[in-house]
């Protein structure tokens, strides 16, 4: 049975894959691919914050009582990351491969700064703090899985 | 005390002057280094010349340590989830203490000057225990944990020891202590290179290369114990050292040098795996450290069987120029523009995307020069050739500025966007 720590880390990684498919099929010229593959990477990256602001997140506040704390902040970052798709997309639409390869770069920086937060500092917190942590991993482990499918 | 949480905000990200006065200044440094081989290229001559050990610190301490020292301020939040107190004025101190310290040592060295000598020990334990101390402040309030947060904290301890032996081996130069000169060195070399600089590159990739280039993770075990394992061998090979025991020294040794290479080709295999199909120069650029720090401990397994001091020059070239300077080019040309985004961004302004800010033909060229500059040094080593060595230094001189020249750049664009864009969001960050 693994943690919070490893269910959604592992999701991260999930999304990893999307982004660099996306990123590729750019560079090799082939818009059809890159957007169905970006697309792809913008669904699983919304499932992921979706789960994350809907449960996770006030599980961990309602357990810590901190709700202006880590969360609020890891909530901002997720609006600049959803800002950061929209660049994407826009380039996307304009067929621009320079805008794409410059936005989505720094969307990769950012998000894996945000990654790095989320499963150094704030997923182990969560595997403490919260009292059914291992039932809280399993239902996002499901709920991930039924998106994924 | 802080949860460990608070250090995730907006609010505790260090002032962007933190991490890029010492990005700024390193390259410096850099050229400084060129300058020599160009004025005196017999400095390569032994690594024992006044010149040679100049031209050392103007490197390691004046380029590695001061990008180091930067990125620690940015990483030891995001990692570890440590902010460091007062993090912009301990920046400074810190930074005017390390590049006051590193001039006097490197021109004490050179000169081979006793009261300059002393100077530089005096400004240097000062800078890095201010720095270390602050770093630890931070640290104690968050948990240790595992794999990377540990092993900061380890390569944090192996900088603090390379600098006791260093400023020992200064005061014995300039004051006359009677230490073993020959076995600190020794011990110094150690602890920098592997105690200190790798175990910070180890700490650092176990988490930024998997991330940044998409790659499966570092095996498990090797996450766990490498580092720690570094660590033990080295602390009993430094006893082993000390008290003259020079089989088990050998034998310890012997490990040191499998678990460095067992390191550097596991990077190799991960960097590999990257799922990105057009590796960007960045990645070359680390690509080439890796491989560059192979080559380095080949040359070091030689002075084994081989009494050339070529050899020994070689491989200081190779590891620290051609592998830790190649592996902090290609992570200053991530996280400075990143940087400059970022706090644009926390600040309400539309900020330009990395690649307007830092144009990978820019990171490309960087990586073209590094690489010339590399070939002709080591050709120059192996030849014995002063006009050789000369144009390397002119190389050199040509590759930091180049390197200084794009990192100002960036900061301009930073500047010129945030006084065309006064919008502020989260006022509390700006």
């Amino acid at each position: 049975m693994t943690d919070i720590t490893g269910v959604m880390t592992q999701d991260h990684r999930h999304c990893d894959e999307y982004f660099a498919e996306a990123e590729n099929a750019c560079l090799d010229g082939d818009w059809t691919r890159t957007e169905q593959a970006f697309e792809r990477f913008a669904t699983a990256l919304e499932e992921h914050f979706g789960l994350e602001e809907g449960m996770l997140f006030p599980r961990f506040e309602e357990a810590t009582g901190m709700t202006s704390g880590p969360t609020a902040m890891m909530r901002m970052e997720h609006q600049d990351l959803r800002a950061q798709v929209e660049e994407m997309r826009a380039a996307i639409a304009r067929q621009d491969a320079d805008a794409y390869s410059g936005e989505s770069e720094t969307l990769l920086i950012m998000m894996q700064q945000h990654n790095m937060k989320e499963e150094n500092i704030l997923y182990p917190m969560c595997d403490t703090r919260i009292s059914d942590a291992a039932e809280t991993a399993g239902t996002l482990a499901k709920r991930l899985a039924e998106a994924g499918a | 005390m802080m949860p460990a949480g608070a250090a995730l905000g907006y609010d505790a990200t260090p002032p962007i002057s933190a991490p890029l006065r010492y990005f700024l200044t390193a390259p410096f440094f850099g050229m400084l280094a060129g300058l020599l081989l160009l004025i005196s290229p017999d400095v390569l001559v032994s690594r024992w010349t006044p010149g040679a050990l100049a031209l050392t610190h103007l490197a390691t301490l004046g380029f590695m340590v001061m990008v180091m020292v930067g990125a620690l301020f940015q990483i030891l939040p995001v990692v570890c989830g440590a902010a460091i107190p007062m993090a912009g004025r301990i920046a400074l101190a810190v930074h005017l203490l390390l590049v006051g310290g590193t001039v006097a040592l490197a021109t004490g060295l050179y000169k081979m000057s006793p009261p300059i000598l002393t100077v530089a020990a005096a400004l240097l334990g000062m800078a890095l225990s201010v720095f270390l101390l602050s770093a630890m402040i931070g640290l104690s309030k968050v948990g240790s944990g595992t794999g990377s947060q540990r092993d900061v904290r380890l390569a944090l301890i192996g900088l603090g020891v390379a600098a006791l032996l260093g400023l020992s081996l200064a005061l014995t130069r300039a004051q006359g202590l009677p230490l073993p000169m020959f076995s600190m060195l020794q011990l110094h070399l150690g602890w920098a290179l592997l105690g200190g600089a790798g175990l910070l590159l180890a700490a650092t990739s176990w988490i930024v290369v998997p991330m940044f280039q998409i790659t499966p993770s570092y095996p498990r075990a090797m996450i766990r114990f490498w580092a720690l394992s570094c660590t033990g061998a080295l602390t009993l090979w430094s006893i082993s050292v000390l008290l003259e025991w020079k089989i088990l020294s050998l034998i310890l040794l012997g490990l040191i040098v499998a678990l460095t290479a067992l390191f550097l080709f596991t990077t190799l295999v991960v960097i590999g795996k990257t799922r990105r199909s057009h590796p960007d120069a960045s990645y070359r650029l680390f690509r080439l450290g890796i491989w560059s720090l192979i080559a380095g401990l080949v040359c070091l397994l030689s002075t084994l069987v081989s009494d050339a001091p070529m050899l020994r020059i070689l491989a200081g070239v190779l590891i620290i120029y051609g592998g830790f300077v190649s592996v902090i080019e290609a992570m200053l040309y991530k996280i400075v523009p990143f940087l400059a985004w970022l706090h644009l961004t926390q600040s309400g302004i539309k900020a330009p995307n990395v690649r307007q800010l830092q144009p990978e033909d820019g990171t490309r060229n960087q990586l073209r020069i590094h690489t010339v500059a590399l070939v002709i040094l080591l050709m120059a080593v192996l030849l014995g050739n002063d006009w050789l060595t000369r144009l390397a230094g002119a190389a050199i001189v040509i590759e930091f500025g180049w390197l200084f020249f794009n990192m100002h750049g960036v900061l301009s664009a930073y500047r010129k966007t945030r006084t065309d864009s006064p919008a502020r969001r989260y006022s509390s960050a700006a």
